[in-house]
Protein backbone atom coordinates (compact mmCIF):
# COMPACT_ATOMS: atom_id res chain seq x y z
CA UNK A 1 0.00 0.00 0.00
CA UNK A 2 1.31 3.18 -1.03
CA UNK A 3 0.97 5.54 2.39
CA UNK A 4 -1.19 8.56 1.99
CA UNK A 5 0.23 11.66 0.38
CA UNK A 6 0.16 14.80 -1.08
CA UNK A 7 1.29 15.24 -5.02
CA UNK A 8 2.45 18.75 -6.68
CA UNK A 9 3.39 19.27 -9.99
CA UNK A 10 5.74 22.39 -10.59
CA UNK A 11 5.44 24.09 -13.55
CA UNK A 12 8.61 26.09 -13.06
CA UNK A 13 12.10 25.34 -11.49
CA UNK A 14 11.71 28.20 -8.56
CA UNK A 15 8.24 26.87 -8.24
CA UNK A 16 9.61 23.49 -7.45
CA UNK A 17 12.24 24.97 -5.18
CA UNK A 18 10.27 27.16 -3.59
CA UNK A 19 7.95 24.33 -2.41
CA UNK A 20 11.26 22.58 -1.11
CA UNK A 21 12.17 25.59 0.72
CA UNK A 22 9.21 25.82 2.63
CA UNK A 23 7.99 22.38 3.34
CA UNK A 24 11.25 20.34 3.42
CA UNK A 25 10.57 17.52 5.94
CA UNK A 26 7.84 15.28 4.46
CA UNK A 27 8.68 16.35 0.72
CA UNK A 28 10.22 14.03 -1.16
CA UNK A 29 11.08 14.45 -5.26
CA UNK A 30 9.60 12.26 -7.63
CA UNK A 31 10.70 11.96 -11.17
CA UNK A 32 10.20 8.59 -13.20
CA UNK A 33 9.04 6.99 -9.85
CA UNK A 34 11.00 4.03 -10.76
CA UNK A 35 12.62 3.95 -7.16
CA UNK A 36 10.12 5.82 -5.75
CA UNK A 37 6.94 4.08 -6.37
CA UNK A 38 8.38 0.63 -5.42
CA UNK A 39 10.21 1.87 -2.47
CA UNK A 40 6.79 3.39 -1.20
CA UNK A 41 5.28 0.51 -1.95
CA UNK A 42 7.45 -1.89 0.20
CA UNK A 43 7.48 0.40 2.93
CA UNK A 44 11.11 1.47 2.60
CA UNK A 45 12.46 3.15 5.08
CA UNK A 46 14.19 5.60 2.86
CA UNK A 47 10.68 7.04 1.86
CA UNK A 48 9.40 6.42 5.25
CA UNK A 49 7.32 9.77 6.87
CA UNK A 50 6.61 11.22 3.28
CA UNK A 51 3.42 12.96 2.84
CA UNK A 52 4.30 15.21 -0.33
CA UNK A 53 5.30 14.04 -3.38
CA UNK A 54 6.94 16.96 -5.99
CA UNK A 55 6.87 15.39 -9.56
CA UNK A 56 9.33 17.31 -11.22
CA UNK A 57 8.33 15.90 -14.96
CA UNK A 58 7.09 19.02 -15.91
CA UNK A 59 9.77 21.59 -15.65
CA UNK A 60 11.32 22.48 -18.62
CA UNK A 61 14.54 23.90 -17.41
CA UNK A 62 15.53 20.81 -16.22
CA UNK A 63 14.75 18.70 -19.20
CA UNK A 64 16.62 19.10 -22.45
CA UNK A 65 19.95 18.38 -23.51
CA UNK A 66 22.57 20.67 -24.98
CA UNK A 67 25.42 21.02 -26.30
CA UNK A 68 28.12 23.81 -26.13
CA UNK A 69 31.81 23.49 -28.51
CA UNK A 70 33.77 21.97 -24.94
CA UNK A 71 30.37 20.97 -22.97
CA UNK A 72 27.42 18.46 -23.15
CA UNK A 73 24.60 19.48 -20.83
CA UNK A 74 21.63 16.94 -20.10
CA UNK A 75 18.66 17.84 -18.23
CA UNK A 76 18.59 16.12 -14.43
CA UNK A 77 14.90 14.95 -14.99
CA UNK A 78 15.55 13.87 -19.02
CA UNK A 79 14.27 10.71 -19.54
CA UNK A 80 16.73 7.70 -20.68
CA UNK A 81 14.34 6.99 -23.52
CA UNK A 82 15.26 10.46 -24.86
CA UNK A 83 18.77 10.65 -23.79
CA UNK A 84 18.74 7.43 -26.09
CA UNK A 85 17.27 9.01 -28.54
CA UNK A 86 19.92 11.89 -28.82
CA UNK A 87 22.33 11.72 -31.15
CA UNK A 88 24.68 13.60 -29.35
CA UNK A 89 25.05 11.70 -26.51
CA UNK A 90 25.09 8.71 -28.66
CA UNK A 91 27.92 9.76 -30.54
CA UNK A 92 30.29 11.79 -27.92
CA UNK A 93 29.49 10.03 -25.09
CA UNK A 94 29.19 6.45 -26.38
CA UNK A 95 29.56 4.97 -22.75
CA UNK A 96 27.02 6.51 -21.49
CA UNK A 97 24.64 5.82 -24.11
CA UNK A 98 25.16 2.71 -23.74
CA UNK A 99 25.31 2.51 -20.05
CA UNK A 100 21.19 4.01 -20.19
CA UNK A 101 20.33 1.50 -23.34
CA UNK A 102 20.45 -1.63 -20.46
CA UNK A 103 18.51 -0.09 -18.15
CA UNK A 104 15.47 -1.60 -17.30
CA UNK A 105 12.73 -1.69 -20.10
CA UNK A 106 11.10 0.75 -22.62
CA UNK A 107 8.23 1.12 -20.42
CA UNK A 108 10.96 1.77 -17.33
CA UNK A 109 13.23 3.79 -19.63
CA UNK A 110 10.27 5.89 -20.79
CA UNK A 111 10.01 7.20 -17.10
CA UNK A 112 13.04 6.48 -15.15
CA UNK A 113 15.27 9.98 -15.66
CA UNK A 114 18.85 10.19 -15.06
CA UNK A 115 19.46 12.27 -12.10
CA UNK A 116 16.63 9.73 -10.24
CA UNK A 117 19.64 7.04 -11.10
CA UNK A 118 22.31 8.64 -9.33
CA UNK A 119 20.71 10.26 -6.85
CA UNK A 120 19.19 6.99 -5.41
CA UNK A 121 22.74 6.13 -5.98
CA UNK A 122 22.44 1.86 -5.63
CA UNK A 123 25.43 0.01 -5.61
CA UNK A 124 24.13 -1.05 -9.27
CA UNK A 125 22.95 2.52 -10.59
CA UNK A 126 23.80 2.18 -14.36
CA UNK A 127 25.08 5.64 -14.80
CA UNK A 128 27.38 6.02 -12.62
CA UNK A 129 30.47 4.18 -13.69
CA UNK A 130 30.09 5.64 -17.12
CA UNK A 131 29.46 9.13 -15.38
CA UNK A 132 32.83 9.01 -13.36
CA UNK A 133 34.88 8.08 -16.51
CA UNK A 134 33.70 11.20 -18.01
CA UNK A 135 34.23 13.03 -15.01
CA UNK A 136 30.72 14.60 -15.11
CA UNK A 137 29.70 17.26 -12.82
CA UNK A 138 26.20 17.59 -11.01
CA UNK A 139 24.50 21.08 -11.14
CA UNK A 140 22.46 21.60 -7.89
CA UNK A 141 20.44 24.19 -6.99
CA UNK A 142 18.20 25.38 -3.91
CA UNK A 143 16.15 28.44 -3.39
CA UNK A 144 19.05 30.62 -2.53
CA UNK A 145 21.95 28.49 -3.81
CA UNK A 146 23.51 27.10 -6.89
CA UNK A 147 26.62 24.71 -6.68
CA UNK A 148 28.59 22.66 -9.59
CA UNK A 149 30.54 19.27 -8.14
CA UNK A 150 31.96 16.36 -9.41
CA UNK A 151 29.89 12.83 -9.23
CA UNK A 152 32.60 11.59 -7.67
CA UNK A 153 32.35 13.84 -4.92
CA UNK A 154 28.56 14.12 -4.77
CA UNK A 155 28.02 10.09 -4.08
CA UNK A 156 29.19 9.38 -0.74
CA UNK A 157 27.86 5.93 0.09
CA UNK A 158 25.30 3.08 -0.87
CA UNK A 159 22.01 5.35 -0.97
CA UNK A 160 23.44 8.18 -0.41
CA UNK A 161 24.60 11.92 -1.82
CA UNK A 162 25.38 15.06 -0.74
CA UNK A 163 21.91 16.53 -1.72
CA UNK A 164 20.26 18.61 0.92
CA UNK A 165 16.44 18.36 1.19
CA UNK A 166 15.78 21.49 -0.05
CA UNK A 167 17.99 20.80 -3.73
CA UNK A 168 17.46 19.51 -7.39
CA UNK A 169 19.80 18.36 -9.23
CA UNK A 170 19.37 20.80 -12.59
CA UNK A 171 21.98 19.60 -14.70
CA UNK A 172 24.38 17.31 -15.54
CA UNK A 173 27.38 18.43 -17.45
CA UNK A 174 29.61 16.37 -19.22
CA UNK A 175 33.49 17.68 -21.21
CA UNK A 176 32.99 16.29 -24.59
CA UNK A 177 36.20 14.14 -24.54
CA UNK A 178 38.74 14.48 -27.77
CA UNK A 179 38.17 12.25 -30.76
CA UNK A 180 41.56 10.40 -29.12
CA UNK A 181 39.77 8.92 -26.19
CA UNK A 182 38.21 5.03 -26.45
CA UNK A 183 36.60 3.32 -24.38
CA UNK A 184 33.26 0.87 -23.69
CA UNK A 185 30.74 0.10 -21.03
CA UNK A 186 30.31 -3.62 -19.83
CA UNK A 187 27.27 -4.80 -17.79
CA UNK A 188 26.74 -8.58 -16.64
CA UNK A 189 23.56 -8.36 -15.64
CA UNK A 190 20.99 -11.80 -14.61
CA UNK A 191 18.54 -11.32 -17.79
CA UNK A 192 18.36 -9.45 -20.60
CA UNK A 193 16.02 -6.57 -19.64
CA UNK A 194 15.21 -5.95 -16.31
CA UNK A 195 18.32 -6.75 -14.56
CA UNK A 196 19.35 -5.15 -11.61
CA UNK A 197 22.79 -4.89 -12.31
CA UNK A 198 25.49 -7.85 -11.26
CA UNK A 199 29.07 -6.19 -12.68
CA UNK A 200 29.30 -3.11 -14.73
CA UNK A 201 33.17 -1.20 -15.62
CA UNK A 202 33.73 1.47 -17.46
CA UNK A 203 37.27 2.31 -19.28
CA UNK A 204 38.09 5.06 -21.08
CA UNK A 205 41.53 5.47 -22.60
CA UNK A 206 43.72 7.76 -24.47
CA UNK A 207 46.88 5.64 -26.32
CA UNK A 208 49.67 6.98 -28.06
CA UNK A 209 52.33 5.22 -29.65
CA UNK A 210 51.04 1.38 -27.95
CA UNK A 211 51.35 3.52 -24.68
CA UNK A 212 48.54 4.04 -22.19
CA UNK A 213 48.31 8.03 -21.98
CA UNK A 214 45.49 8.25 -19.73
CA UNK A 215 43.35 5.03 -18.61
CA UNK A 216 39.73 5.88 -16.45
CA UNK A 217 38.41 3.10 -14.18
CA UNK A 218 35.37 2.30 -12.84
CA UNK A 219 32.96 -0.29 -11.57
CA UNK A 220 29.58 -0.43 -10.00
CA UNK A 221 27.36 -3.03 -8.53
CA UNK A 222 30.23 -5.06 -7.50
CA UNK A 223 31.71 -2.08 -5.22
CA UNK A 224 29.38 -0.54 -2.31
CA UNK A 225 28.55 2.21 -5.12
CA UNK A 226 30.28 2.92 -8.54
CA UNK A 227 33.82 4.40 -7.77
CA UNK A 228 36.94 5.37 -10.08
CA UNK A 229 40.19 3.33 -9.47
CA UNK A 230 42.34 6.03 -8.67
CA UNK A 231 45.83 4.11 -8.15
CA UNK A 232 45.38 1.46 -10.65
CA UNK A 233 44.98 4.32 -13.35
CA UNK A 234 48.29 5.87 -12.29
CA UNK A 235 49.82 2.90 -12.16
CA UNK A 236 48.97 2.22 -15.59
CA UNK A 237 49.91 5.59 -17.25
CA UNK A 238 52.94 5.23 -19.63
CA UNK A 239 52.90 1.71 -18.79
CA UNK A 240 53.27 -0.22 -22.84
CA UNK A 241 50.10 -1.98 -23.97
CA UNK A 242 51.07 -5.64 -24.28
CA UNK A 243 49.18 -8.50 -23.30
CA UNK A 244 51.68 -9.16 -19.70
CA UNK A 245 50.39 -5.57 -18.56
CA UNK A 246 46.83 -5.57 -19.28
CA UNK A 247 46.77 -9.22 -17.45
CA UNK A 248 48.95 -7.72 -14.72
CA UNK A 249 46.31 -4.49 -14.40
CA UNK A 250 43.19 -6.89 -14.61
CA UNK A 251 44.85 -8.97 -11.68
CA UNK A 252 45.34 -5.80 -9.19
CA UNK A 253 41.86 -4.82 -10.30
CA UNK A 254 40.78 -7.57 -8.58
CA UNK A 255 42.75 -6.84 -5.89
CA UNK A 256 41.69 -3.29 -5.30
CA UNK A 257 38.19 -4.83 -5.58
CA UNK A 258 38.49 -6.98 -2.35
CA UNK A 259 39.97 -3.79 -0.39
CA UNK A 260 37.16 -1.45 -0.92
CA UNK A 261 34.08 -4.43 -0.38
CA UNK A 262 36.38 -6.02 2.39
CA UNK A 263 35.25 -9.27 0.54
CA UNK A 264 31.39 -9.90 0.38
CA UNK A 265 30.01 -13.30 0.39
CA UNK A 266 28.95 -12.60 -3.67
CA UNK A 267 32.57 -11.69 -4.45
CA UNK A 268 34.45 -14.95 -4.87
CA UNK A 269 32.32 -16.16 -7.71
CA UNK A 270 32.03 -12.00 -9.20
CA UNK A 271 36.20 -11.56 -8.83
CA UNK A 272 37.24 -13.78 -11.47
CA UNK A 273 34.39 -12.68 -13.69
CA UNK A 274 35.19 -8.95 -12.97
CA UNK A 275 38.98 -9.62 -13.67
CA UNK A 276 37.97 -11.09 -17.71
CA UNK A 277 35.64 -9.03 -18.28
CA UNK A 278 38.32 -6.22 -17.46
CA UNK A 279 40.85 -8.05 -19.33
CA UNK A 280 38.17 -8.22 -22.44
CA UNK A 281 37.65 -4.87 -21.94
CA UNK A 282 41.32 -3.30 -22.50
CA UNK A 283 41.48 -6.25 -25.40
CA UNK A 284 39.03 -4.56 -27.24
CA UNK A 285 40.00 -1.20 -26.66
CA UNK A 286 43.96 -2.72 -27.48
CA UNK A 287 42.35 -3.73 -30.86
CA UNK A 288 40.73 -0.76 -31.51
CA UNK A 289 43.45 1.16 -30.77
CA UNK A 290 46.58 -0.65 -32.61
CA UNK B 1 -7.96 15.78 -5.97
CA UNK B 2 -9.30 16.50 -9.19
CA UNK B 3 -7.72 15.28 -11.73
CA UNK B 4 -8.37 15.87 -15.72
CA UNK B 5 -6.89 13.39 -18.19
CA UNK B 6 -7.89 11.78 -21.51
CA UNK B 7 -8.73 8.44 -21.02
CA UNK B 8 -8.76 6.44 -24.62
CA UNK B 9 -9.90 9.43 -26.62
CA UNK B 10 -12.96 10.64 -23.79
CA UNK B 11 -11.95 13.71 -22.07
CA UNK B 12 -12.48 12.52 -17.72
CA UNK B 13 -12.23 14.50 -15.14
CA UNK B 14 -12.39 12.40 -11.69
CA UNK B 15 -11.69 12.91 -7.76
CA UNK B 16 -9.29 10.56 -6.81
CA UNK B 17 -6.72 10.24 -4.17
CA UNK B 18 -3.29 11.51 -5.53
CA UNK B 19 -1.38 8.45 -3.96
CA UNK B 20 -3.85 5.69 -5.81
CA UNK B 21 -1.93 4.03 -8.83
CA UNK B 22 -2.99 4.65 -11.99
CA UNK B 23 -3.43 0.72 -12.28
CA UNK B 24 -6.27 1.16 -9.53
CA UNK B 25 -7.50 3.94 -10.76
CA UNK B 26 -8.07 2.37 -14.47
CA UNK B 27 -9.57 -0.95 -12.84
CA UNK B 28 -11.15 -0.33 -9.84
CA UNK B 29 -12.53 3.30 -10.89
CA UNK B 30 -13.13 3.09 -14.72
CA UNK B 31 -13.69 -0.89 -14.74
CA UNK B 32 -11.19 -1.32 -17.10
CA UNK B 33 -10.03 -4.54 -16.06
CA UNK B 34 -7.54 -5.44 -19.09
CA UNK B 35 -4.59 -3.88 -17.66
CA UNK B 36 -3.11 -6.59 -15.65
CA UNK B 37 -1.08 -6.39 -11.80
CA UNK B 38 1.58 -9.09 -12.15
CA UNK B 39 4.37 -8.33 -9.91
CA UNK B 40 3.51 -4.31 -9.17
CA UNK B 41 6.76 -3.34 -9.15
CA UNK B 42 7.83 -2.78 -12.67
CA UNK B 43 9.17 -6.06 -13.49
CA UNK B 44 6.50 -8.00 -15.71
CA UNK B 45 4.86 -5.57 -18.16
CA UNK B 46 0.99 -6.96 -17.89
CA UNK B 47 0.12 -3.21 -16.35
CA UNK B 48 1.73 -1.90 -19.49
CA UNK B 49 -0.32 1.55 -21.05
CA UNK B 50 0.33 4.24 -22.87
CA UNK B 51 0.96 7.49 -21.76
CA UNK B 52 0.90 10.08 -24.54
CA UNK B 53 2.12 7.49 -26.78
CA UNK B 54 4.90 5.76 -24.56
CA UNK B 55 4.59 2.40 -22.99
CA UNK B 56 4.57 2.63 -19.24
CA UNK B 57 4.19 0.18 -16.05
CA UNK B 58 0.64 1.52 -14.63
CA UNK B 59 1.72 0.58 -11.23
CA UNK B 60 4.69 2.65 -10.98
CA UNK B 61 2.63 6.30 -11.84
CA UNK B 62 0.06 7.68 -9.32
CA UNK B 63 -3.22 8.82 -10.24
CA UNK B 64 -1.81 12.64 -9.11
CA UNK B 65 1.06 12.63 -11.61
CA UNK B 66 -1.41 12.42 -14.77
CA UNK B 67 -3.04 15.64 -15.20
CA UNK B 68 -3.15 17.05 -19.04
CA UNK B 69 -2.16 13.56 -20.02
CA UNK B 70 -3.11 10.85 -23.04
CA UNK B 71 -3.86 7.43 -21.49
CA UNK B 72 -4.23 4.60 -23.74
CA UNK B 73 -5.40 1.04 -22.13
CA UNK B 74 -6.01 -2.22 -24.31
CA UNK B 75 -10.34 -1.35 -24.42
CA UNK B 76 -9.25 1.39 -26.11
CA UNK B 77 -7.22 0.53 -29.20
CA UNK B 78 -10.11 -1.44 -31.14
CA UNK B 79 -11.79 0.22 -33.49
CA UNK B 80 -15.04 -0.39 -32.08
CA UNK B 81 -15.76 -3.84 -33.09
CA UNK B 82 -12.66 -3.54 -35.49
CA UNK B 83 -10.24 -5.47 -33.87
CA UNK B 84 -6.61 -3.60 -34.64
CA UNK B 85 -4.45 -5.44 -36.62
CA UNK B 86 -2.02 -6.00 -34.08
CA UNK B 87 -5.09 -7.93 -32.36
CA UNK B 88 -6.07 -9.74 -34.81
CA UNK B 89 -2.71 -11.06 -35.64
CA UNK B 90 -2.22 -12.15 -31.86
CA UNK B 91 -5.29 -14.12 -32.47
CA UNK B 92 -4.26 -15.40 -36.09
CA UNK B 93 -0.36 -16.45 -34.92
CA UNK B 94 -1.33 -17.97 -31.64
CA UNK B 95 0.44 -15.50 -29.82
CA UNK B 96 -2.39 -15.81 -26.88
CA UNK B 97 -2.46 -18.45 -24.29
CA UNK B 98 -3.91 -17.91 -21.16
CA UNK B 99 -3.92 -13.62 -22.14
CA UNK B 100 -2.61 -12.00 -19.13
CA UNK B 101 -0.07 -10.74 -20.58
CA UNK B 102 -1.85 -9.84 -23.62
CA UNK B 103 -3.08 -6.37 -23.25
CA UNK B 104 0.94 -5.34 -21.92
CA UNK B 105 2.20 -7.27 -24.91
CA UNK B 106 -0.16 -5.44 -27.96
CA UNK B 107 0.33 -1.90 -26.11
CA UNK B 108 4.04 -2.10 -26.27
CA UNK B 109 3.84 -3.80 -29.32
CA UNK B 110 1.89 -0.58 -30.64
CA UNK B 111 3.71 1.78 -29.02
CA UNK B 112 6.75 0.69 -31.49
CA UNK B 113 4.83 0.39 -34.37
CA UNK B 114 3.68 4.01 -33.91
CA UNK B 115 7.01 5.40 -34.29
CA UNK B 116 8.82 2.37 -36.06
CA UNK B 117 6.61 0.94 -38.45
CA UNK B 118 9.00 -0.96 -39.98
CA UNK B 119 11.14 -2.86 -37.03
CA UNK B 120 13.57 -5.68 -36.93
CA UNK B 121 13.61 -8.81 -34.77
CA UNK B 122 15.76 -7.11 -32.30
CA UNK B 123 13.76 -3.91 -32.25
CA UNK B 124 10.84 -5.61 -31.72
CA UNK B 125 12.49 -8.14 -28.84
CA UNK B 126 13.58 -5.17 -27.57
CA UNK B 127 10.53 -3.47 -26.99
CA UNK B 128 8.64 -6.13 -25.68
CA UNK B 129 11.62 -7.39 -23.21
CA UNK B 130 10.26 -5.55 -20.11
CA UNK B 131 6.85 -7.27 -21.05
CA UNK B 132 7.14 -11.23 -19.92
CA UNK B 133 4.94 -14.07 -21.12
CA UNK B 134 5.14 -17.37 -19.18
CA UNK B 135 3.23 -19.26 -21.77
CA UNK B 136 4.06 -18.71 -25.33
CA UNK B 137 7.68 -18.54 -25.74
CA UNK B 138 7.54 -15.38 -27.26
CA UNK B 139 7.75 -16.79 -30.69
CA UNK B 140 4.09 -16.29 -32.01
CA UNK B 141 4.98 -13.33 -30.11
CA UNK B 142 7.39 -11.34 -32.76
CA UNK B 143 5.51 -13.06 -35.50
CA UNK B 144 2.26 -11.31 -34.71
CA UNK B 145 4.51 -8.23 -34.50
CA UNK B 146 6.08 -8.95 -37.74
CA UNK B 147 3.13 -9.90 -39.50
CA UNK B 148 1.31 -6.48 -38.30
CA UNK B 149 4.33 -4.37 -39.43
CA UNK B 150 4.06 -6.29 -43.09
CA UNK B 151 0.56 -5.42 -43.18
CA UNK B 152 0.86 -1.92 -42.45
CA UNK B 153 3.93 -1.09 -44.66
CA UNK B 154 2.46 -2.64 -47.73
CA UNK B 155 -1.64 -0.93 -46.96
CA UNK B 156 0.72 2.42 -47.15
CA UNK B 157 2.63 1.18 -50.20
CA UNK B 158 -0.15 0.28 -52.49
CA UNK B 159 2.44 -0.96 -55.79
C1 LIG C 1 11.84 -3.05 -13.05
C2 LIG C 1 12.98 -2.11 -12.78
C3 LIG C 1 14.18 -2.29 -13.44
C4 LIG C 1 15.25 -1.44 -13.21
N1 LIG C 1 16.42 -1.66 -13.88
C5 LIG C 1 17.47 -0.84 -13.64
C6 LIG C 1 18.71 -1.06 -14.30
O1 LIG C 1 18.85 -1.96 -15.13
N2 LIG C 1 19.75 -0.24 -14.00
C7 LIG C 1 19.64 0.78 -13.11
O2 LIG C 1 20.60 1.50 -12.90
N3 LIG C 1 18.47 1.01 -12.47
C8 LIG C 1 17.39 0.22 -12.71
N4 LIG C 1 16.22 0.45 -12.05
C9 LIG C 1 16.13 1.51 -11.04
C10 LIG C 1 15.54 2.83 -11.53
O3 LIG C 1 14.74 2.66 -12.68
C11 LIG C 1 16.61 3.88 -11.86
O4 LIG C 1 17.43 4.07 -10.74
C12 LIG C 1 16.02 5.20 -12.33
O5 LIG C 1 17.00 5.91 -13.03
C13 LIG C 1 15.48 6.08 -11.24
O6 LIG C 1 15.00 7.28 -11.82
P1 LIG C 1 13.54 7.86 -11.53
O7 LIG C 1 13.40 9.09 -12.32
O8 LIG C 1 12.53 6.82 -11.73
O9 LIG C 1 13.70 8.17 -9.99
P2 LIG C 1 12.61 8.36 -8.85
O10 LIG C 1 12.14 7.04 -8.40
O11 LIG C 1 11.60 9.36 -9.25
O12 LIG C 1 13.56 9.01 -7.76
C14 LIG C 1 14.68 8.32 -7.22
C15 LIG C 1 15.35 9.17 -6.13
O13 LIG C 1 15.97 10.32 -6.69
C16 LIG C 1 15.41 11.53 -6.20
N5 LIG C 1 15.41 12.43 -7.36
C17 LIG C 1 14.95 12.14 -8.61
N6 LIG C 1 15.23 13.16 -9.46
C18 LIG C 1 15.88 14.11 -8.75
C19 LIG C 1 16.46 15.39 -9.07
N7 LIG C 1 16.45 15.88 -10.33
N8 LIG C 1 17.06 16.08 -8.09
C20 LIG C 1 17.11 15.60 -6.83
N9 LIG C 1 16.60 14.39 -6.46
C21 LIG C 1 16.00 13.66 -7.41
C22 LIG C 1 14.07 11.14 -5.63
O14 LIG C 1 13.67 12.00 -4.59
C23 LIG C 1 14.36 9.74 -5.12
O15 LIG C 1 15.01 9.79 -3.89
C24 LIG C 1 15.12 -0.38 -12.28
C25 LIG C 1 13.90 -0.19 -11.64
C26 LIG C 1 12.83 -1.02 -11.88
C27 LIG C 1 11.52 -0.79 -11.17
S1 LIG D 1 2.36 -5.18 -12.50
FE1 LIG D 1 3.31 -3.45 -13.27
S2 LIG D 1 5.07 -4.27 -14.14
FE2 LIG D 1 4.24 -6.01 -13.17
S1 LIG E 1 -0.05 -15.93 -22.80
FE1 LIG E 1 0.09 -16.53 -20.75
S2 LIG E 1 1.53 -15.12 -19.97
FE2 LIG E 1 1.60 -14.71 -22.06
Amino acid sequence: MIPSLEILIPKSLNEALSILAEQNNGSKIIAGGTDVVPGLQQGSNRFANSDLLIDINRIPEIKSITRTREKISIGGAETFSNILQNQIVQEELPLLWKACSTIGSVQIRNRATIAGNFVNNAPCADTVPALLVYNATVEIESLNSKKEISIGEFLTGPYKTKLNKDEIVTRINVSIPSKEYEGEFYKLGRRRAVAVSRITLAVLTKTQNHMIDEIRIASGAVTPIGIRFFDLEKFAKGKKIEDQFLKELSKMLGEQIIQVTGLRWSSEYKLPVVQQMFYQLLKGIERGSL
Amino acid sequence: MEVRFKLNGKEEEVTTEPYLRLIDLLRDYFNLTGTKEGCGVGECGACTVLINGRAVNSCLVLAGQIEGSEILTIEGLANGEILDPLQKNFLLHGAIQCGFCTPGMVLSASALLDKNPDPTEEEIKDAIAGNLCRCTGYKQIINAVKETAKEINSASKPF
